[in-house]
């Protein structure tokens, strides 16, 4: 609890410090796929579900929502109708999808995920294809830098709150099980697809959430956003982060945009460098960051106990 | 249209063929390794652009046929040795996540060295030009594809059905903890099933360059279509995979005679349908 506190504490500052130290569109992107990554926690991290999909929903919703706002609806309908649009598609292809586990759960979303590409991909008159979705403009109440921050801001809290509040309740205790030990659940009565598709439904919400906000930073949608090495980088910046913390893999999203971001200046051809951290953060620091500073924090624990235990002994020899 | 419809089969056939060696590729190692390889593609990808520089260089087509998919093989290994091996240990996510990263290094690699405009590799003199079928007049190179990669199916299905090694495989794919027990050394049985896949994914890619061309981003787009052969298929089926990959490369042939605009999508409605109707894959088990 105390540690959540803490951490809490500090996703407020950085929401706070984050605006000067980042430009502009970068921040708002990490607030976005801050969204991303830590409702997708809650499937891999907490439930133990790896779904190579989530660009999916990451992109049709930024579509809906992109397409709705050139159809001249306004923002705040856009947004629950792109949202609500990919939990009715996370129902659907989580039915398919849960009822299989590991390898063939992991194929069967990436494949999706594929397939609605190409749906965006061939259907030209209605998603601009290969050229994405342009024109999209921002409503005028947040065309200022300063309002968009606020407003990506508050939806960042809310949705961060609101996964919270799953995370810590009952539901989020039964995630955790089905994690642990699946059978056992299943033993005790919970109906385990049942679950899962539950999990998989709300870490694909959350990140429909997070698509339909997308379109508002660079007012377009590139098709890139629903190919599958997006939902290849959404599962790293949630690994990178480290799945063993709530808010752990928000740390994973600012360390991938910022090293992207970076990188995409000085060369063109920067994914070859993004690739080389991938892996060299697999083979050596696999818990991610997270772990690395809390690791670090152990052992400076364990040494300053030891040295006291050490105390502990001189005092005894010298009684 | 009856000439259509039959040139659009064997041409589906050839497009089958090709899938089934990629899926098959695929297959080995799901199977055997237990890891989703996100790299076969790059794989692919490399084997064909080895294969065109490899024909440039030398001038002999059917060198650069028997060469590249080995040269393939080579980086297989390396993938297997410095990264996979070492991720036996933690959770299958990672070993994942390092192929996913290896298929972004290779496919930037790739970039770097051919530049991203796409190549076209001729097929040499003897098999370019067309062979009249008597009721049909076909182009002669993807006559020999056909013949070939049944060819290598065959040798491939003898390989895994006659062997000792292909015995030790399939015993594998069935159960990798009870050939430990039998005293078998996993760690090669993984090198090589590795490599075995990584040859059928170079070889595959070399096969296509004539009739598909090169392009950079073949490797991203070969992968889910390895995955819904996979899928339909169902999982660690070989005969499965062989037979999933023929079919979809026949309905994206007859997808091209009736809908052209629809050949990628029908990949993803037939693997809809087997979800539907036999979520467990053509030839899976459970």
């Amino acid at each position: 609890m105390m540690k959540n506190k803490y951490s809490f504490i500090a996703l407020i500052i950085f929401l706070f410090v984050g605006p000067f130290l980042f430009p502009n569109a970068t921040i708002a992107e990490m607030l976005i796929f801050g969204i991303v990554a830590i409702s997708t926690n809650i499937m891999l991290g907490y439930t133990g579900m790896l779904s190579f999909g989530q660009a999916l929903f990451f992109g049709t919703s930024a579509y809906i929502s992109g397409l709705m706002l050139l159809g001249g609806f306004p923002l705040f309908l856009a947004i629950p109708v792109a949202t609500f649009g990919s939990f009715i598609i996370s129902l659907f292809i989580g039915y398919f999808c849960v009822k299989r586990e590991g390898l063939y759960f992991i194929c069967l979303t990436f494949a999706f995920n594929q397939m609605f590409y190409f749906i965006a991909y061939v259907w030209h008159d209605v998603t601009g294809g290969e050229d994405g979705l342009v024109g999209v403009e921002r409503p005028a109440y947040i065309d200022t830098q300063l309002t968009f921050y606020i407003f990506t801001a508050i939806m960042f809290l809310f949705a961060v709150i609101a996964l919270y509040k799953i995370v810590t309740s009952p539901l989020g205790l039964i995630f955790k099980l089905i994690r642990e030990n699946a059978s056992r659940a299943e033993a005790i009565g919970y109906n385990v697809r049942f679950y899962k598709l539950i999990s998989f439904s709300i870490a694909s919400t959350f990140t429909g959430l997070a698509g339909s906000l997308y379109v508002l930073i660079h007012s377009m949608v590139p098709i890139d956003q629903i190919h599958w090495l997006k939902s290849g980088d959404i599962i790293f910046m949630t690994l990178f982060g480290g799945v063993g913390s709530f808010l752990g893999p928000l740390i994973g999203v600012v360390g991938y945009i910022w090293l992207s971001d970076t990188f995409s200046i000085i060369w063109a051809r920067w994914p070859l460098i993004m690739g080389v951290i991938f892996a060299i953060v697999v083979l050596y620091f696999r818990g991610g960051v997270s772990e690395l500073l809390e690791n670090l924090f152990k052992k400076y624990k364990s040494i300053s106990k030891k040295t006291e235990h050490e105390q502990n002994i001189k005092n005894r020899k010298l009684n | 249209m009856t000439f259509l419809i039959i040139s659009q089969i064997l041409n589906g056939l050839g497009l089958g063929m090709l899938y089934a060696l990629v899926g098959v590729g695929l297959t080995l190692i799901l199977g055997v390794l237990n890891i989703p390889n996100f790299a076969h593609g790059v794989l692919y990808a490399l084997g064909a652009y080895l294969a065109f520089t490899i024909a440039n260089l030398t001038g002999s087509f059917y060198f650069a046929m028997f060469l590249s998919p080995l040269l393939v093989v080579l980086v297989g290994f390396l993938l297997e040795s410095q990264g996979v091996r070492r991720l036996y240990h933690a959770h299958h996510d990672y070993q994942l996540l390092f192929l996913f990263a290896c298929a972004l290094i290779i496919q930037e690699i790739i970039i770097i060295i051919w530049g991203p405009i796409g190549f076209s590799l001729l097929p040499p003199p003897s098999l370019s030009g067309a062979v009249d079928l008597g009721f049909l007049i076909y182009p002669k190179y993807r006559l020999v594809l056909i013949c070939f990669a049944l060819f290598m199916i065959v040798c491939l299905y003898l390989f895994l059905t006659k062997t000792n090694l292909g015995a030790i495989l399939r015993a594998g794919i069935e159960n990798r903890d009870m050939v430990k027990v039998l005293g078998i050394n996993v760690n090669v049985v993984f090198l090589y099933t590795f490599g075995l896949g990584a040859y059928l994914a170079g070889l595959a890619g070399a096969l296509s360059a004539p009739i598909m061309g090169l392009t950079p981003s073949m490797g991203l787009d070969i992968l889910p279509i390895c995955f819904v052969v996979v899928v339909v298929a169902g999982l660690g089926s070989i005969p499965g995979a062989i037979i999933a990959g023929i079919l979809i490369g026949l309905s994206q042939g007859a997808a091209t005679i009736w809908f052209p605009e629809a050949t990628n999508v029908v990949i993803y409605v037939m693997m809809g349908l087997t979800i539907i109707f036999r979520p467990q894959g053509l030839f899976g088990v459970r």
